[in-house]
């Protein structure tokens, strides 16, 4: 332990890759979606009309807080061009006639468009839209109804008759910072504990320094591999601990379930990634084989957890592999605890698999053991 | 071997058998690049997610409510899986992910329905451990809801002594049509692979070239020259110029993934796509001191990368700071320009601001790249002299 402590500190890297990237990324992450809603996606007005009540109704539509107006033009194709450069996300078409429609009572037909090439811009746009379309319908109801001497309240509930309250369990904010960075943070984690528990190990076959470090353990793997590690996962710990407080203290992250057992999952989960480090490293003794896999399966972890398109879309043999993913039982974990405030039996399959990952770099032992001893792999 | 002629061309073949005695780069370059977007797609095979399962608390328990929940059960996004006598009940389904939302009739929709002045209300409760749950829910409960309320509005007005025909004028059919331009069926996977598929293009380059910096500089073998930094430029340019175009333009129409854009746009798009990752890649490659490191710190960069050029999360909504950055990353202006081409049909002219803005980054990370290249020569020979 002590050697791995001088080589820990002799060599940049393993500080740097391990508390600065995970730094960085903490930062990053958290600075990125400050308000964690997109708000106010830019979209486009085409006015076809052009007569004084369409022009009133851009005002109007304007003044609403939710939307952004971005452009207003005359010529659907000029619009079309600036979604096409990325500009803006929506079109909003008020029709030629919309004014004689209007005064002859007939309703007036407006059209509008999205694009879903990019996800949250244009799911946001077509909200403001349908908001936009329902303020010239319901004014629209509203026009025909004084018309005909109606005082207002009445008219309002002529118009809404029927409403839909939303609610967004333990997420009410609709944040997508919360619900993207509470998993994508211990991810990050994850994949560093992996990439480095690789090649600490690794590199020792890499360099041929394998029998100093057997010789420093008193030629015992067992006691050699846990002197290894005790640094790196004193490090993580202090670093998945940090990020949690920076999370659920500081930036007012939900927790409605048990803190307790929030941390634990991440415990088991920081050592199901340091012992799949060990099994990969294991099975492919060769430094840069090990690392190209580990990066593959951890880069894979972020889309099969599930946390951003759901496991119950995937294919089935798809939704099999995913539960080969650590992080996606960390997930599990984190809804259950920190967002279902579920009791503890819904999450102990997943800290039970946790726990397997952690077996399985067991079985590995005898043939890394080998490794180390006869370096019987090739060196590149 | 043979000898050839000009330094250059020597390092371009240097460097292309290096690459391809090098099994660690052959993966990562041939490999992973095609083996990735399969994963992917096969991923993210289903655009949309159909049936997420909801319970039901019918409180109200009245014929009007349940020819809401018998319209709510024909829309393809949600099932109704379990009807629950209690909020609590239904809770305790959600708590276990049985389901996945929750919709609730108060006792009184019926009474407030009937009543002309009165207000009905339905709740909706969402899991939100995953938005696209969210959306599934609320998109169908619109669809719903805008459908009956027609009928409840002219109920009201012919209630009030409107006639019928004025009634149905108030409340038409299609107040407004919507149109989701260029990709009509609108799916995760045909937003997210697109850039994806930069993204691998980008981050593979980015780790193999790095790498082999690492290798090279193990061995010593790096004389920093320009020859060397143009030969080496070349060699990973010819052999990425195939697998672009591959990922890029074939993949695409194989996948059935939205490609409306114009072949030959998009191969003017991969030169300086590829050229400006290559030259930012060689300036890193410049600070690997071994072949391995640089994966390990590096890796972590490609989730960064792909938050900070703006495509999942709106650009219009990423910090300023982070938002410079992001433009001096060659990734940012390929990811858009190339969904402008491939998934909105745009022109090259069209994206032209972030076409220059890759020729501008290829040339700034080319003189950089010599820059470096030039302090790095000066170094090595001050090393050998001492």
């Amino acid at each position: 332990m002590v050697r791995e402590l001088h080589i820990m500190f002799a060599r940049p890297l393993y500080l740097f890759a391990s508390v600065g990237v995970m730094l960085l990324s903490t930062f990053f992450f958290l600075t990125l979606m400050q308000g964690g809603t997109a708000e106010q996606m830019p979209i486009a007005v085409v006015d076809m009309d052009q007569t004084s009540i369409s022009r009133r109704l851009i005002h109007e539509m304007q003044a609403t807080p939710s939307v952004d107006i971005c452009l207003v033009t005359n010529s659907y194709p000029e619009a079309r061009e600036a979604m096409q450069q990325g500009h803006l996300y929506g079109i909003f078409v008020i029709r030629e006639g919309f004014y004689r429609d209007l005064v002859s009572l007939k309703r007036p037909q407006i059209d509008f468009y999205v694009t879903n090439s990019y996800t949250v811009g244009g799911n946001t746009a077509y909200k403001q839209m349908l908001t936009m379309a329902n303020l010239v319908s319901g004014a629209f109801q509203r026009e025909v109804l004084r018309k005909k001497g109606l005082p207002d309240d009445v008219i309002m509930h002529r118009i809404q008759p029927l409403a839909i309250e939303g609610h967004m369990v333990a997420n009410p904010w609709g944040n997508y910072s919360v619900y993207l960075v509470s998993t994508i943070l211990p991810g990050i984690l994850g994949l560093i504990c992996l990439m480095l528990t690789i090649f600490a190990i690794g590199f020792e076959l890499k360099s041929r320094s394998s029998h100093t470090w057997l010789r420093v353990a008193g030629g015992n793997y067992t006691v050699a591999m846990i002197g290894k590690l005790i640094p790196y996962t004193l490090i993580y710990l202090i670093l998945g601990i940090g990020c949690h407080v920076i999370l659920f203290r500081f930036a007012g992250f939900p927790v409605y379930g048990s803190t307790a057992r929030l941390m634990f999952g991440l415990v088991l989960f920081i050592f199901a990634m340091e012992a799949l480090g060990i099994t990969l490293i294991g099975l492919l003794p060769t430094l840069r084989d090990a690392l190209s896999i580990g990066a593959l399966y951890s880069m894979l972890g972020f889309s099969l957890s599930g946390f951003t398109y759901p496991q119950m879309a995937m294919l089935p043999p798809v939704r099999a592999l995913s539960y080969m993913e650590p992080l996606r039982h960390y997930y599990l974990i984190y809804v259950n605890e920190a967002l279902m405030a579920a009791p503890v039996e819904n999450s102990i399959p997943n800290m039970l698999a946790l726990t397997v990952f952690m077996l399985a770099s067991l079985c590995v032992a005898p043939r890394l053991h080998r490794a180390l001893v006869y370096w019987n792999y090739p060196l590149k | 071997m043979t000898k050839f002629q000009y330094p250059i061309v020597k390092a371009f073949v240097t460097e292309l058998l290096r690459i391809f005695r090098d099994p660690g780069v052959t993966v990562i370059f041939i490999v992973a690049t095609l083996a990735y977007p399969l994963i992917y797609k096969a991923l993210y095979w289903n655009e949309q997610i159909t049936n997420v399962p909801v319970a039901v608390v019918d409180l109200s328990n009245t014929p009007q409510s349940r020819e809401f929940l018998h319209k709510w059960n024909a829309a393809p996004d949600i099932r109704l899986t379990h009807t629950c006598t209690s909020m609590a009940e239904a809770e305790m389904l959600l708590r276990d992910q049985k389901v996945h939302g929750i919709i609730y009739f108060p006792r009184d929709f019926a009474r407030q329905l009937a009543d002309p002045l009165g207000k009905a209300h339905i709740s909706l409760y969402c899991d939100m451990s995953s938005f696209l749950y969210m959306k599934a829910i609320y998109l169908s409960c619109n669809n719903v809801m805008l459908e009956s309320m027609r009928n409840i509005q002219i109920d009201r007005y012919e209630q009030m002594g409107i006639g019928q025909e004025m009634a149905w004028a108030l409340v038409q059919d299609a107040p407004y049509t919507e149109t989701a331009l260029f990709t009509p069926t609108g799916g995760y996977g045909s937003f997210l692979i697109p850039a994806v598929l930069m993204l691998i293009l980008h981050q593979t380059l980015f780790f193999g070239i790095c790498m082999l910096g690492g290798t090279i500089r193990e061995e010593n073998e790096e004389k920093y020259t320009f020859s060397s930094l143009f030969g080496r430029a070349g060699a990973c340019f010819t052999i990425y110029y195939a697998l672009a175009t591959i990922l890029l333009c074939a993949l695409p129409r194989l996948f059935d993934i939205p490609h409306i854009g114009s072949f030959w746009d998009i191969q003017l798009l991969i030169v300086p796509y590829l050229l400006a990752i290559i030259f930012f890649s060689l300036c890193v490659s410049v600070f690997i001191r071994n072949r391995e490191s640089g994966l390990v710190i590096l890796i972590s960069t490609s989730l960064i990368f792909l938050f900070m050029a703006g495509i999942s999360w709106p650009k219009e909504m990423i910090p300023d700071a982070w938002w410079y950055i992001a433009t001096c990353i060659p990734y940012t202006h390929g990811a858009h320009a190339y969904i402008h081409i491939n998934s909105m049909g745009a022109s090259l002219a069209t994206t032209s601001t972030e076409y220059i803005a890759l020729w501008i980054l290829t040339g700034v990370y080319c003189i950089l790249a010599c820059g470096l290249f030039c302090i790095r020569k000066r170094k090595l020979l001050e090393e050998t002299l001492t």
